[in-house]
């Protein structure tokens, strides 16, 4: 039965994103436990992409919670807004009740989708930016689904589980408590045939010989010797604009070895040397 | 169900926990387990919760549920390195027979299982004459195989998982890559070394300070008083101290610079100071350790609260270390042997590490490093080794 209902709910991809299988499976698994789902990968394999295409295939709203450096847990929470409150008191010219706290409390993200009426999509984004401790407090919050706000001693339950997806950039593990409440996948880096399909997914109609040409060059440069940051999706993509905006571009070109609007896929400065230094050592031959 | 595939994959060492094996189980019990390539899917997600054991696991899920052979530990490189070595025959025979030295007709004979039996025992007989045998191939320069080292990202990718059976995709291995340890960039030693900050008060005063505000406008009778603070700043002290001279540091100058750069750009108070093998009176500011000579005596001048690291390979001679006058250098005579030197440097600065590029396991064999291991904390420079030495640095 359980299964029957939630076949309703099933994520099989949205408009602009490529699904491979292998996810798709694993987000379902993850919604149907009501798990969070960690997800990591290299930079601009859509990570955070997916999340938004969760909550446009299933109709749900998405929350974004941009993890900061310095951000505390309870700030993702709640926050008691004592400044208003004092200023209340002083001037009482406003229509709320200074005497009620409840007033003066406003909802974090987490808390936000914890009290939404309807399910949505929670999207935890580099996680790893923030301190250990706060992946710590976190691991209560979401194995129970609530939290107390302490200065009302309420308990904030998630009256629907969110979808909850988390992403991390780091290249070391969380901390062990906190995965064994995840689900985990690693996104891979596409491989041509699949980069294919997505740019023509964000390029309906795009020249097949362009796409063609563009992507192997594109494959090309990421085998470059010690590039310090590959150009991923995201580059690839802009790519594309800027060549489609280019009007004296050629896709003959690509096949000669000229490599235009490099800036657009290598962003730090010795990276970009090497991959014109490339460029046009080969236009030599 | 499943118990004997959950203790296979702790056998082989991926952390699994009973927790997840409820959930796999869970999992199960909902139906939404139809078929063994969900299972492949389903129960990675729920039981292994790292990239880097991915290639175990696609191992262990070949064994369990094909009966593939799963190789013996120290086996899974000699592995990888015969199947290599079977590519590099079918594209050319001649330079890898010429390579090992065999006749080529004599290998042309052979079916591919019996090229691969070969290789395999032609490697663990390398293994068995030659320290650490998988050198012996690769750096010879000649010999067209190598070990394959590391692929950063350069990962193949098994194509779309559906077309194929899951045990398929599990036995092609397609996260091999993610399994070793990657190479350190600037990026992980950022990872590692982020906690590595000392906030203090600075700048303007622009922050709400709240609990001081509600203290005031009480002691005002209601009337508002608003208390600014200062924001945080990181104001850490730095002093990066690099054995930049000899050949024995050569292999790590990358991997030095690397930490040289990143320290440069993250700490704003950071002081570079260069020696060579071990420190005496001075260190110098210049990298040619020539002009700007800075007296060890004068670090009781500094912050005793500034973070003291030391990058250098602690390799020298024990007299370097030991005796008066050790320097290997003539005009760099002192009346005190470096270690007292180095004493002097861990008792003025409370918070001071080495960090040694040589790996960890080696330690032992050389007695400076051993010396040196008393006086300062020391730590391989690694991922670990870092987030270790950030962390010592960091306790109060």
């Amino acid at each position: 039965m359980t299964h029957n209902r939630e076949s309703g709910s099933r994520f099989s991809g949205a408009t602009k994103y490529v699904l491979d299988s292998e996810l798709a499976a694993i987000v379902n698994v993850s919604m149907a436990l009501e798990m969070p789902l960690l997800l990591k990968g290299e930079p601009g394999t859509g990570k955070t992409m997916l999340a938004y295409a969760i909550a446009e295939n299933l109709d749900m709203p998405l929350i974004t919670l941009n993890v900061k450096s310095s951000m505390k847990l309870v700030e993702a929470l709640y926050q008691y807004d004592t400044l208003t409150r004092l200023n209340d008191s002083r001037f009482a010219d406003s229509s709320r009740d200074v005497s009620n706290i409840d007033d003066y409390i406003k909802m974090g993200k987490i808390g936000q989708a914890f009290t939404a009426d309807k399910r949505c999509v929670l999207l935890i984004d580099e996680i790893d930016k923030a301190d250990t401790d706060f992946q710590d407090d976190m691991l209560d919050v979401l194995d129970q689904m609530q939290f107390d706000i302490m200065e009302t001693d309420q308990t904030v339950k998630a009256v629907n589980r969110p979808v909850i997806i988390i992403t991390s950039n780091a290249k070391k593990d969380l901390s062990d408590p906190f995965l064994g409440r995840c689900n985990f996948h690693h996104i891979a880096f596409p491989d041509p045939k699949m980069m294919r399909k997505i740019i023509e997914i964000h390029f309906p109609g795009i020249d097949k010989t362009l796409a063609e040409n563009a992507i192997k060059s594109f494959y090309t440069m990421r085998e470059l010797e010690g590039v310090e940051k590959k150009p991923a999706t995201r580059e690839l993509i802009n790519w594309f604009r800027a060549l489609n905006a280019d009007p004296d571009f050629r896709s003959k070109d690509l096949v000669k070895g000229e490599l235009p609007f490099l800036g657009v896929l290598f962003k730090k400065s010795p990276d970009y040397e090497r991959a014109r230094n490339i460029g046009s050592r080969r236009r030599l031959f | 169900m499943f118990i004997h595939f959950f203790y296979k994959l702790k056998e082989v060492g991926v952390p699994v926990s009973p927790t997840a094996f409820l959930t796999l189980q869970k999992a199960l019990d909902k139906g939404l387990v139809t078929c063994l390539d969900d299972f492949y899917t389903t129960a990675r997600a729920i039981l292994v919760k790292s990239e880097r054991y991915f290639d175990l696991y696609d191992q262990v899920f070949a064994f369990c549920f094909e009966g593939i052979q799963l190789p013996d530990n120290d086996g899974l490189e000699v592995d990888a390195m015969a199947q290599a070595m079977l590519d590099e025959w079918l594209k050319n025979p001649k330079t890898l027979a010429n390579a090992l030295g065999v006749d080529e007709s004599t290998l042309a004979d052979l079916t591919p299982d019996e090229l691969i039996d070969y290789f395999k025992e032609r490697l663990n007989d390398q293994k068995s004459r030659h320290e650490g045998g998988n050198k012996w191939i690769g750096t010879g320069g000649t010999s067209p195989v190598g070990h394959s080292g590391h692929h950063p990202g350069g990962m193949r990718v098994g194509g779309e998982s559906r077309n194929k059976s899951a045990v398929k995709v599990a036995n092609e291995r397609r996260y091999k890559d993610y399994s070793g340890r990657g190479p350190l960039t600037q990026a992980m030693m950022g990872e590692a070394m982020k906690r590595l900050r000392n906030l203090v008060p600075s700048g303007p005063r622009d922050q709400v300070n709240v609990d001081e505000t509600i203290y005031r406008t009480m002691k005002n009778a209601g009337e508002i008083e608003l208390v600014f603070d200062r924001s945080m700043r990181d104001r850490l002290k730095v002093i990066l101290a690099i054995d930049n001279g000899g050949w024995s540091m050569d292999p790590y100058i990358s991997m030095v610079q690397t930490l040289f750069d990143y320290a440069r750009a993250q700490f704003k108070e950071v002081k570079t100071v260069f020696f060579h093998n071990t420190i005496y009176d001075h260190v110098w500011e210049d990298p040619q350790r020539y002009k700007k000579p800075m007296k060890i005596d004068d670090f009781i001048k500094r912050d005793p609260d500034t973070r003291f690291i030391v990058v250098g390979d602690a390799s020298m001679a024990p007299y370097e270390l030991m005796s008066h006058d050790g320097s290997i250098h003539i005009r760099e005579r002192s009346g005190k042997p470096s270690i007292e030197r180095l004493g002097y440097i861990s008792e003025t600065f409370d918070h001071s590490v080495w960090l040694n590029p040589v790996p960890e396991s080696m330690w032992g064999y050389t007695h400076s490093i051993m010396a040196i291991s008393k006086i300062f904390p020391m730590f391989e420079l690694s991922l670990d080794g870092l987030e270790q030495a950030v962390t010592r640095l960091m306790e109060r």
